[in-house]
């Protein structure tokens, strides 16, 4: 099937916030957040022509990425989404958008591409270790530790 | 203990690339290490920087015997959550052994949820490795919560030949 990757451009927010599942509400955060002055992060969307309509859709799948840093090891870039719909997966567009983002952070002098499933997804585990890469948390045991809401606000207080 | 929290600043890379490296070690990996002190005064006072620090200071009087006064420091950026928004990553927060349990790492994490919180920032994340019970106790204790445990969410790595492999169209 054919189908172009390129970088998201501020008028993609509404079809990422689609993809997301996110209110309208949300995409206003989209479009401040990665396409103003100082993005918080950068989108790659995956298009198919016109005649492959569906549901009047031609964004099908996107990736949003931005770049991070390990102390041990430099740049690297960290993938937050990968994410192709339904009905356009098996024809190489994940794999496709993957690989963009791979691209982008070697250009950007990346080390590592960074990223999270969740345990229970064992295709797409299967998928990413099919690609070359491995699980940080199995193999070296490190834990995603979060702090947020009231509890952030606390830790903030001097 | 009388101490000070401040912005890093390019000249305080040597001293950053001194305590990533006792970091590593307690950490059991300082072969791991390859960053320099070259490399943290481009990507983290440049232009488009891919990280920020703050850094613990005490006064001279208080100073390690090899002459240290910079005895902490916690290494951040900006990150983003598709569902929640702006976020603030925590790479980094060490503390000197000597000058461990006086409260200096409890306000270098501070000062990074305070940054974050001006940022708009909802969240702040970082890793901890499993063994070490000491720093996930303390990170429990400060209202953190460990999103592995709780929901599954696994770390995976492409680097080296695979992410060149993969990088390829």
């Amino acid at each position: 099937m054919e189908f172009s990757i390129r970088a998201a451009n501020v008028e993609d927010c509404r079809d990422i916030a689609r993809m997301i599942r996110v209110s309208r509400h949300v995409r206003t955060y989209l479009e401040q957040d990665g396409f103003s002055k100082n993005p918080f992060f950068h989108g790659i969307v995956a298009e198919v022509p016109e005649h492959v309509l569906f549901s009047g859709h031609t964004k099908i799948g996107y990736a949003l990425y931005f770049y991070s840093y390990s102390s041990w090891t430099g740049r690297a870039i960290y993938m937050e989404d990968l994410y192709v719909m339904p009905e356009f997966r098996g024809k190489g567009i994940g794999k496709a958008l993957m690989s963009k983002v791979a691209q982008l952070g070697l250009a950007a002098g990346c080390n590592q591409l960074n990223f999270t499933v969740l345990d229970w997804n064992k295709s797409s585990l299967d998928f990413y270790l099919s690609q070359g890469c491995f699980d940080v948390t199995e193999k070296m045991g490190y834990h995603c530790i979060r702090c947020e809401g009231e509890a952030l606000e606390h830790l903030a207080q001097p």
